[in-house]
């Protein structure tokens, strides 16, 4: 077990940077997720860590070793690709022992060793199949049980979930967050979806084009995102931004919608500033015209999503969209009323994205 | 019902040329060896088992039949080993996607030759007097080497340029099947401790088992046919040191017997032993790459 430190990580390919200039440092038993959109060069980082890619400048340190230049299988790190990599010739058995029998270890140990991982990934009854007799989710199995017979001192994950049907991709979320309470070796985790993020990390890295836009707990970059862009790729349905003007009385509004902010919250707004307001559709529901921050649509659309459902509503010529349990007496071409509370509304500067909360 | 008027039409004229090429003509060899015809008359009468009986005990006939098994060893294994060598060389070192197809390009060369030009280019290097090769050796003082004439040398000299020629082509086929592999369970066995060759040996290696295979038995169809290579080298010289069956039979029927029911004979037996032997091969392969 280690702890993780990169500083100043450079990366790039020819004259292209791929990563530019990246500090992070992750304490020893931390579950960290990497999370952003597609080329967002969160992979690469990874497998910089791996040794997998040379890094281009900058220092990478595991339990205050400098493995800058060592060789992946001298750094101490197991990984579990996406596409499993599994060695498709060789049993299940031999799949998972490959790495020790590699180091030389005897036999001996090396048994009741994957006894052990075997037993807790259920793996037991498939020891003599091949890769290819296996489901995907048995071979995610086989994968992360090669990556934990080694011991690690750190666990990397590169999308491990992401050729999974949903269902198994859930239990198998479920799995790896266990085994990480279990076996508390640092971990990183790969990932574009921020359900996966958000349900599995203690702490999320979410990077966009090479550097890192926000870092912090789930709670954190959910409840207070620290740029528009952390705003819309967390949570589901997307947030609803509207580009208002400040007014007297902490009131932003935009058009007929008139939206009364927290001044503790946001202290620095002047009357005639221009902001962009965040207002997620789970934090809106329903409500009787007339209160504190209601707005007034037209229905487009109502999606059921069982328990609850999305209305897509039609405010002014923009879409607007909120989350209602009391969705099911709403048809089309109805008008609603809805509001959200003060303390749940996001601002954001227009021009730079960056969020306007003071403190 | 349409569909297999198709394939049926489409399969007549390819079979109908092969029958006639490959059956009529083995017909005429079963013809033949049942006969005692030769070059020198006209006269023949049917002999019936006669030929082949014969065969059985003569020896020359048996020392072609273990140098034609040899040759076949050699240059198979011979091809595969240079093949996976260069193959995991070129892969490691050159990283470089031109100065790979460069060498790509450079090793299809002499396949390209045609074997009596290959089997020229190698007799003047290999001769004693002229040689690049015993230049090479005299340098380091060794030789003259007579290494078409020395009896214990001459079948390895020839089979070497045979590997010359098919080794560095299936490095080619190697290399770019290599580079057609995912790199994940690469990676994963360098993340697993795996020295180079382990990765090799362990991973790469074993996930082409059934393309190598494959090669193997395509060499060993093609060293059956390398009548060409060895006539113009060795014409089966010095003696019967590298006489395979194809070219004992030539001789046989051709050259100096004339003999051509017995030469006859001898290549149906061939056929026969070859058949059996690849069919054995060919399902022991599919079922160890299975």
């Amino acid at each position: 077990m280690a702890n993780i430190s990169c500083t100043d990580i450079v990366k790039s390919y020819g004259a292209y940077p791929v990563i530019e200039g990246m500090n992070l440092s992750i304490p020893d038993h931390e579950f960290v997720v990497f999370l952003g959109p597609s080329g967002c060069g969160k992979s690469t980082m990874l497998r910089m860590v791996a040794g997998l890619e040379d890094v281009t400048g900058g220092r990478i340190e595991i339990g205050g070793t400098d493995v800058t230049d060592l060789p992946p299988g001298e750094r101490g790190v197991a990984m579990v690709f996406q596409s499993y990599a599994l060695y498709p010739h060789m049993s299940v058995a031999d799949n998972i022992t490959f790495g020790l029998r590699r180091q030389g270890i005897p036999k001996s140990e090396i048994a009741p060793r994957l006894e052990q991982v075997a037993e807790m990934l259920g793996l037991a009854p498939y020891l003599d199949r091949r890769p290819k007799n296996l489901s995907g989710g048995q071979q995610q199995r086989v994968a992360m049980a090669r990556a934990m017979i080694k011991t690690p001192k750190v666990f990397l994950f590169d999308e491990p979930l992401s050729n999974l049907d949903a269902k198994l991709r859930e239990k198998l979320r479920t799995e790896i967050r266990k085994m990480h309470l279990q076996l508390k070796t640092t971990t990183i985790f790969v990932t574009h979806d921020q359900l996966e993020a958000m349900t599995i990390a203690d702490r999320i890295v979410l990077m966009r084009d090479g550097k890192i836009e926000q870092m912090g707990t789930p709670d954190e970059i959910f409840e207070r995102p620290a740029s528009r862009f952390v705003a819309d790729f967390i949570g589901t349905p997307a947030m609803n931004f509207l580009h208002a003007t400040m007014e007297e009385g902490h009131v932003a509004r935009a058009g007929g919608i008139a939206i009364t902010l927290d001044p503790e919250a946001f202290p620095s707004l002047k009357p005639g500033q221009k902001v962009e307001l965040g207002l997620r559709p789970a934090s809106m529901d329903l409500c009787e015209p007339g209160v504190e921050n209601a707005v007034t649509g037209t229905v487009v659309l109502v999606e059921n999503m069982g328990a609850e459902g999305q209305v897509i509503t039609e405010v002014e010529g923009e879409e607007m969209s909120f989350v209602t349990q009391r969705f099911r007496r709403l048809s089309q071409n109805d008008t609603v009323h809805f509001a959200i509370r003060r303390d749940k509304v996001h601002v954001f500067d227009p021009n730079t994205g960056q969020s306007l909360r003071g403190v | 019902m349409k569909r297999k008027t198709f394939v049926t039409l489409s399969l007549v004229p390819a079979i109908g040329i092969l029958a006639s090429l490959a059956l009529v003509s083995v017909a005429g060899a079963v013809w033949f060896a049942l006969m005692n015809r030769t070059l020198r008359s006209s006269d023949y009468e049917f002999v019936g088992a006669y030929n082949f009986l014969r065969l059985l005990r003569d020896k020359r006939f048996f020392n072609a039949l273990e140098i034609s098994a040899i040759w076949e060893v050699v240059t198979v294994t011979g091809t595969l080993v240079l093949a996976v060598l260069l193959a995991v060389l070129i892969y490691e070192t050159v990283k470089k996607p031109l100065w790979r197809n460069l060498i790509c390009f450079a090793f299809l060369v002499p396949v390209l030759l045609p074997r009596v030009a290959a089997a020229f280019i190698w007799r003047f290097l290999y001769s004693p007097s002229l040689g690049l090769i015993n230049y090479l050796c005299g340098l380091v003082g060794i030789g003259p080497v007579e290494f078409l004439a020395d009896p214990s040398l001459a079948l390895i000299s020839v089979a070497i340029v045979d590997i010359w020629q098919w080794g560095l082509f299936f490095t080619v086929i190697l290399l770019k099947l290599m580079e057609t592999l995912p790199r994940d369970p690469i990676e994963a066995a360098m993340l697993d401790n795996a020295r180079t060759w382990e990765i090799h040996a362990y991973v790469t290696l074993p996930m082409l088992k059934a393309p190598i295979i494959s090669l193997a038995l395509v060499k060993a169809v093609e060293s059956l046919r390398s009548f060409d290579l060895i006539f113009v080298m060795t014409g089966g010289g010095p003696g019967t040191a590298t006489e395979t069956l194809d070219l004992y039979a030539y001789q046989m029927g051709i050259n100096m017997g004339g003999r051509i029911s017995y030469a006859s004979a001898m290549s149906i037996l061939l056929l026969i032993v070859t058949t059996v032997v690849f069919t054995i091969i060919w399902k022991a392969g599919k079922k160890w790459a299975a």
